[in-house]
C-alpha cells in the first residue's frame, strides 16, 4: 500500500475538522457501546431521520437564482424504485440532504470549486436534468426505472452527461441495477475501470480501491462488505467515442462516509479514500 | 465640335491650349492705332450728343455697337497671333505602343475585333494617320502586355498576351528611347490594365521627362449582355475540412435580376453549388458560398457561373483559386481558472477533429493543475508558461475563468505580445473572473480585448442575466459562426439555440472591433455582446462572453450538432493564419511560364523575433521533377525578410520547400506551391477603361482619342510634344470668327437703325 501521502494527511484534516465541529459534541458524552469493531468503545448515537425527512421535498436553486450562478451544483438523481435500506424514505433519497451538503463543503475546501452549497435533486424525466452534466445516484439496487426515466437518462447521457452511481451491494442489487441501466443504454458493457484510467489520477492519485463500509459497520466495527458484496468495484460505460458515461462504484458507499466524516469514530481512512474519489469523480466529469 | 472650332478660330482648341496670345503690329503702327482709337472714341462721343429723331438709348446702343466693331477692327490691326512651341519635323522620335494581349481580340458590336483598328491605323501605305505622323516624326514601334518590347512590324503582334501592364510597359518603352528627342508616346490599348503595381509609379517618370502620352482608346465602355465574376476571397492556406464561406463578386450587364447558378469545383468533383441573384445593371453583388476543402494539399478551385446565352465574353464567367488545404495539428492552449464544464464539453466539441489540439491546464486547486492533452509529462508541468519560447509554441490561447492576479506582470506582457508579436489568437471566455470580473481591466491584456470591460457589478451577487444569442449582420455573413454544414439560414438555428448566461455585462467593443454575436435578455441593461474579434498586431483577439455555451450542447435534441460545429469552426477561425516562425509567400498565387514570381520568406526564432543571419534555402520542384535549389537573401529592408525570384519555365504545379537555418540549427522551414499556366485575366474587366486612359493623357500632358477622333494626333504631338522644338507664330488676325463678328456688328446696327426708323 502506498504510504499516507503530504496531500492525504491536508485532505483528512480538512475533511475532519470542519465537520467534526458540527457535530454532536453531547453525544460522546451519551455514547453507547455498539459492536466490537475498532471504534467499539463510548460511541456516540446517530439520529435517526425522522418520518418528515421522508418528505422530501425537491431542493432546487431558489426560483430567484436560476442556474447559472455557480459553476457546479451537486445534483441527485430522483428516480422510481422501491424503498430503500433505511427509515422508509426513497431509496434515492439515501443521505439526503445532509450527505450532500458535507460533502460540498468538504469538495469546496479541496477544489478550486464554484459551487452551490446546498442539495439539487432533479428526477429523470425532468427535462432541467441537461442543466447539470453531472448527477449522483444512490442506492440504485432498488431503482426501477419508468419508461420516461429511461428516456430522459439516456437523452442525458447521450447529450453529455455524466452519471455517478454508489451505494449498492451484492449480486442480487448489482442485477436490478444492471437490468435498469441496460433498459437505458442497451447494448453498451460495463467494465471494469483499471487504476490508470485518467479518473483516478484527475485530483488525487489514486491507487487502490477501498470498499467503504456503511455507516454503522464503520463505526461499530466488523465486516466493511454488506449482502455478498465482499469486493468493491468502480465500473463504467462508455460512448462511441469513448467517454466514460457512467461510474459505478459498486459494493462500497461512498456517501456515507461523506455523509459520517465528522463523526470521530467513523475511520478516516474511509472517508478521506471517499473524498477523494468524489473529487476526482467531480474533476473528470466536468473536464472529460 | 473641334472642327466647328477650327474652323471659326482657323486653329484647333489645342492649339489655343498650347499657345500663348501675341501682338506682332510694330510700335509705329500701334501708336497710329491708338490715335485712331483716340479719334474713334471722340466719334463716338459726338454719337452721343447727336440730336435727331433717336431717343438717349438709341443712340447708346448705336455707339455701343460702333465701340465693339472698332475694337474688333483694332484687334485684327494689331496684329494677334499664337506663339506656338511645336516639334521640328523629322527631328524627332514617337514611340507607338500597342496592346498585344488577349482582350484586343474582343469583337465589338459590328462583330469587328479591336485589333482591327491597329492595322487600319499602321499599315503602311494605306493609313492617313500613319502617313501624317511619318512625315513628322521618326515611329518606332513597340508591344506590351505585362512588358514592352520592340517591334519592326504589325506582324509581330499576336494579341495573345495574358496579362495587361501598362505600367509597366511605358517605363520598358521610355527606358528604350532614353537620349534621343522623344515628342511623346502613342498608346493604342482597350485600357484593360491587370497589372499590380500602382500606375502612379510608373507616370512619375514621364512626367519628369515632360513627355506626354497620347492615349487611343479601343473597344466598348460596356460589353452587353455580359456576367463577370468580379474576385473572390479566399483564404490562400486553410485548414483541412474548415468550413469556409468564400465571397464571390458578380456583375452583370443586360441580364435583369434575374437568378443564375453558382458552381464550386475542384479537378474532380463539384464542392458546393448556390444560386445567386444578379443585381441591377452594372452593380456588383456579393454571393457567399460555403464549402468544405478535404483533401490536403494544394488544390485549384474553380469557381463558375454557366455561360448564359447571347453573353459577349465567356471567359469571365469562371475564376480559379489556388488554395494550401493544410493537415497540420494546431496546438491551442487553455487556462482555466477553475473546474467548469465549458472545459470538458469543449474538449469534447473538437475531439474529433485531426487538426486541432486542445492542451487543457486546469486549475483545480491552489498551485495545483490538471493537464490534458499534452504531449508528455514535461509540458506545461510547471503550470503556464513562463517564458515567451513555451508559450510561443501554441498557436492559440484560450483565457478561461482566471483572474488576471494569476500572472505575473511578466506573463500579462507575454500573453499581450503572444498575440501583437507573434501573431497569436487569443479568446477570452465569459466566467466569473473573467474580464473586468477577473480584474483584467488596466493590465497589458484589456487592449488586446475585442470589448469594452465595464466596471463589475457591485454587490455580493454580481452580474447574472440570462439571453438568448443572435448574429449580427456582420456575423451572419461570417464563415466562423455558420451554424449546421448542409447550409441554411444561420439565423434561424442560432435563435433556436436555449439561452445561456452572462456574469460579464458587456456591451461596447472598442473602434476597430466587430461584434458577431449579441444577446438579449430581460435583466440586461443593455444588448450583450457575445462574440466579437478585431486585428491586434499580427494576431487576432476574440471574446466569448458566455460562461455556459455547454448548454448548446445539452438542452437541444441529440441529432443537434451546433455546439461542436460552432467551437469547431472557431477555434480553427482563431488558429487560422497565425504565422509559423518560418513562413513563405508568393506574391501572385498564379504565373504564366516565363512569368517571373517573387517569393518573400519570413524568418524568425522561437520568440518569433526576426533572424537577419538565417541561412535561407528555397528547393523548387517543377511539375517534371526537377529539382533546384536556390539561396535565398535578406532584402535587408526589412528584418527576417528574404527573397528570391522564381521563373517557372513548365505548366503545372510547382512545390517551393524553404528550409532556414542559422549556424547550422534548423529554425524551421514551410512548403507553398505555385500554379502554373494561361490565364484569363484578360477577359475580366475587359471593357473599355476610359477613365483611365484619360487620367493618363491629362497626368502627361497628352491627349486621349477614339478611333473616331484620333486623325488629329499628328497635328497635336506637333503642338503639344516634346523633344527637338522651335517657336512657331500663327497668326489670328485672319480668323474667320473676327471678321464674322466684325459683320455681325454691322448688321445688328443696321437692323437696329431699321427697326427704330433712324434710316
Amino acid at each position: 500500500m502506498r504510504p499516507p501521502s503530504r496531500a492525504r494527511a491536508t485532505l483528512a484534516a480538512l475533511v475532519v475538522s470542519p465537520l467534526i465541529a458540527g457535530c454532536d459534541a453531547g453525544a460522546a458524552e451519551r455514547g453507547l457501546d455498539r459492536g466490537t469493531g475498532p471504534m467499539a468503545q463510548e460511541v456516540p448515537p446517530i439520529r435517526r431521520p425522522t418520518r418528515q425527512d421522508t418528505e422530501l421535498a425537491l431542493r432546487l436553486p431558489p426560483a430567484d437564482e436560476p442556474p447559472g450562478r455557480h459553476a457546479f451544483y451537486w445534483t441527485r438523481a430522483v428516480y422510481s424504485g422501491s424503498r430503500g435500506r433505511g427509515w422508509g424514505r426513497p431509496a434515492w433519497a439515501t443521505d439526503f440532504p445532509k450527505g450532500d451538503r458535507q460533502f460540498l463543503i468538504v469538495l469546496k475546501r479541496l477544489v478550486q470549486l464554484d459551487a452551490y452549497d446546498f442539495e439539487n435533486a432533479v428526477p429523470l424525466d425532468d427535462t432541467d436534468l441537461r442543466r447539470f452534466p453531472v448527477i449522483y445516484a444512490v442506492e440504485v439496487g432498488h431503482m426501477d426505472l419508468t419508461q420516461e426515466e429511461v428516456h430522459g437518462l439516456r437523452d442525458y447521457l447521450n447529450a453529455g452527461g455524466f452519471l455517478i452511481v454508489d451505494d449498492f451491494w451484492g449480486t442480487r442489487e448489482w442485477a436490478q441495477f444492471e437490468r435498469n441501466i441496460r433498459r437505458v443504454l442497451p447494448g453498451r458493457p460495463i467494465v471494469d475501470l483499471p487504476l490508470d484510467h485518467p479518473l483516478f489520477s484527475a485530483f488525487y492519485q489514486i491507487d487502490e480501491i477501498k470498499q467503504v463500509p456503511q455507516r454503522d459497520r464503520g463505526i461499530y466495527g466488523g465486516p466493511t462488505w454488506e449482502q455478498d458484496g465482499v469486493f468493491p468495484h468502480v465500473r463504467g460505460i462508455f460512448d462511441d467515442h469513448g467517454r466514460l458515461m457512467v461510474v459505478i462504484n459498486w459494493n462500497t458507499d461512498l456517501g456515507d462516509a461523506w455523509e459520517w466524516a465528522e463523526h470521530p469514530y467513523y475511520p478516516l481512512e474511509y472517508s478521506t479514500y471517499a473524498y477523494e474519489m468524489g473529487a476526482n469523480m467531480i474533476v473528470y466529469g466536468m473536464s472529460h | 465640335m473641334d472642327a466647328l472650332f477650327e474652323l471659326l478660330f482657323k486653329y484647333r482648341p489645342l492649339v489655343f491650349e498650347q499657345g500663348e496670345l501675341a501682338f506682332l503690329a510694330p510700335a509705329a503702327v500701334r501708336l497710329g492705332l491708338l490715335a485712331a482709337a483716340v479719334a474713334g472714341a471722340l466719334a463716338v462721343a459726338t454719337y452721343t450728343m447727336a440730336r435727331g429723331r433717336s431717343v438717349l438709348a438709341d443712340r447708346m446702343v448705336m455707339a455701343g455697337l460702333r465701340v465693339t466693331l472698332l475694337g474688333l477692327l483694332l484687334f485684327a490691326l494689331l496684329h494677334p497671333a499664337l506663339v506656338v512651341s511645336s516639334v521640328v519635323p523629322q527631328q524627332n522620335f514617337v514611340g507607338v505602343l500597342v496592346d498585344d494581349s488577349r482582350s484586343m481580340q474582343l469583337v465589338d458590336a459590328e462583330g469587328r475585333p479591336r485589333s482591327a483598328f491597329v492595322a487600319d491605323a499602321f499599315t503602311p501605305g494605306e493609313s492617313a494617320l500613319l502617313q501624317s505622323l511619318a512625315d513628322r516624326f521618326t515611329l518606332r514601334f513597340f508591344r506590351f502586355d505585362s512588358r514592352g518590347s520592340r517591334i519592326e512590324g504589325l506582324h509581330e503582334l499576336t494579341y495573345a498576351g495574358t496579362h495587361t501592364d501598362i505600367g509597366t510597359a511605358l517605363e520598358a518603352v521610355q527606358g528604350e528611347l532614353a537620349g534621343i528627342p522623344l515628342s511623346g508616346l502613342v498608346l493604342v490599348t482597350d485600357g484593360a490594365d491587370n497589372g499590380a503595381r500602382p500606375l502612379t509609379e510608373s507616370l512619375l517618370p514621364l512626367q519628369a521627362a515632360g513627355v506626354p502620352v497620347f492615349t487611343v482608346g479601343l473597344g466598348e465602355e460596356t460589353l452587353a449582355p455580359d456576367i463577370e465574376m468580379g474576385r473572390v476571397e479566399l483564404p490562400r492556406a486553410v485548414l483541412e475540412g474548415s468550413t469556409l464561406l468564400v465571397d464571390v463578386v458578380v456583375t452583370q450587364v443586360g441580364f435583369g435580376r434575374t437568378t443564375v447558378p453558382l458552381l464550386v469545383e475542384d479537378d474532380t468533383q463539384i464542392l458546393a453549388e448556390e444560386e445567386v441573384e444578379l443585381g441591377p445593371e452594372g452593380e456588383p453583388v456579393v454571393a457567399s458560398v460555403r464549402l468544405e476543402l478535404q483533401r490536403p494539399g494544394p488544390q485549384r478551385v474553380r469557381f463558375r457561373i454557366p455561360v448564359q446565352e447571347g453573353e459577349r465574353v465567356d471567359q469571365n464567367n469562371a475564376r480559379e483559386v489556388q488554395v494550401e488545404v493544410r493537415s497540420d495539428r494546431e496546438k491551442i492552449l487553455y487556462l482555466e481558472g477553475e473546474p467548469r464544464y465549458e472545459v470538458g464539453f469543449m474538449r469534447r466539441a473538437v475531439q474529433d477533429d485531426e487538426n486541432v489540439q486542445l492542451v487543457v491546464l486546469l486549475r483545480t486547486a491552489e498551485s495545483k493543475f490538471y493537464r490534458l492533452g499534452v504531449d508528455g509529462p514535461n509540458e506545461l508541468e510547471a503550470g503556464f508558461p513562463r517564458t515567451r519560447e513555451e508559450l510561443y509554441a501554441y498557436r492559440a490561447l484560450i483565457l478561461g475563468s482566471v483572474e488576471a492576479s494569476f500572472f505575473s506582470h511578466d506573463q500579462l506582457q507575454m500573453i499581450a505580445d503572444f498575440v501583437s508579436e507573434r501573431g497569436g489568437g487569443l479568446l477570452a471566455l465569459g466566467g466569473r473572473k473573467a474580464f473586468a470580473e477577473g480584474g483584467w481591466a488596466g493590465t497589458p491584456v484589456e487592449e488586446v480585448l475585442p470589448v469594452v470591460l465595464s466596471p463589475p457589478a457591485a454587490g455580493p451577487e454580481g452580474f447574472l442575466a440570462e439571453i438568448k444569442v443572435f448574429p449580427t449582420p456582420a456575423g451572419a455573413a461570417h464563415a466562423a459562426i455558420q451554424l449546421g454544414r448542409e447550409g441554411g439560414d444561420s439565423r434561424e438555428r442560432w435563435a433556436a439555440l436555449p439561452p445561456v448566461t452572462v456574469v460579464n455585462a458587456i456591451s461596447a467593443v472598442p473602434p476597430g472591433a466587430t461584434a458577431l454575436l449579441m444577446g438579449n435578455g430581460d435583466d440586461l441593461p443593455a444588448p450583450q455582446i457575445v462574440l466579437a474579434h478585431h486585428r491586434y498586431g499580427r494576431g487576432k483577439a476574440l471574446a466569448l462572453t458566455v460562461q455556459d455555451d455547454w448548454l448548446w450542447q445539452m438542452m437541444p435534441p441529440l441529432e443537434d450538432q451546433s455546439h461542436e460545429t460552432f467551437w469547431q469552426q472557431l477555434l480553427r477561425w482563431l488558429v487560422d493564419d497565425v504565422p509559423d516562425r518560418v513562413a513563405a509567400n508568393l506574391e501572385v498565387e498564379s504565373v504564366e511560364p516565363s512569368e517571373p514570381v517573387r517569393l518573400v520568406t519570413t524568418v524568425g526564432d522561437s520568440t518569433h523575433i526576426e533572424v537577419n543571419d538565417a541561412d535561407v534555402v528555397v528547393r523548387v520542384t517543377d511539375p517534371l521533377g526537377g529539382v533546384s535549389e536556390v539561396p535565398a537573401e535578406w532584402t535587408v529592408e526589412r528584418d527576417g525578410e528574404y527573397t528570391m525570384e522564381i521563373v517557372p519555365e513548365h505548366e503545372g504545379e510547382y512545390e517551393i520547400e524553404v528550409s532556414a537555418s542559422r549556424a547550422g540549427a534548423p529554425l524551421g522551414g514551410d512548403v507553398t506551391h505555385l500554379h502554373v499556366g494561361p490565364s484569363e485575366e484578360e477577359y475580366f474587366g475587359a471593357g473599355r477603361r476610359t477613365s483611365l486612359l484619360r487620367r493618363i493623357a491629362e497626368e502627361t500632358g497628352g491627349q486621349f482619342y477614339t478611333p473616331e477622333t484620333v486623325d488629329s494626333l499628328a497635328d497635336d504631338i506637333t503642338v503639344t510634344g516634346a523633344g527637338v522644338t522651335l517657336v512657331e507664330e500663327r497668326d489670328l488676325w485672319d480668323m474667320p470668327a473676327l471678321f464674322l463678328a466684325m459683320f455681325l456688328v454691322l448688321g445688328t446696327e443696321w437692323g437696329y437703325r431699321r427697326m427704330r426708323g433712324l434710316v
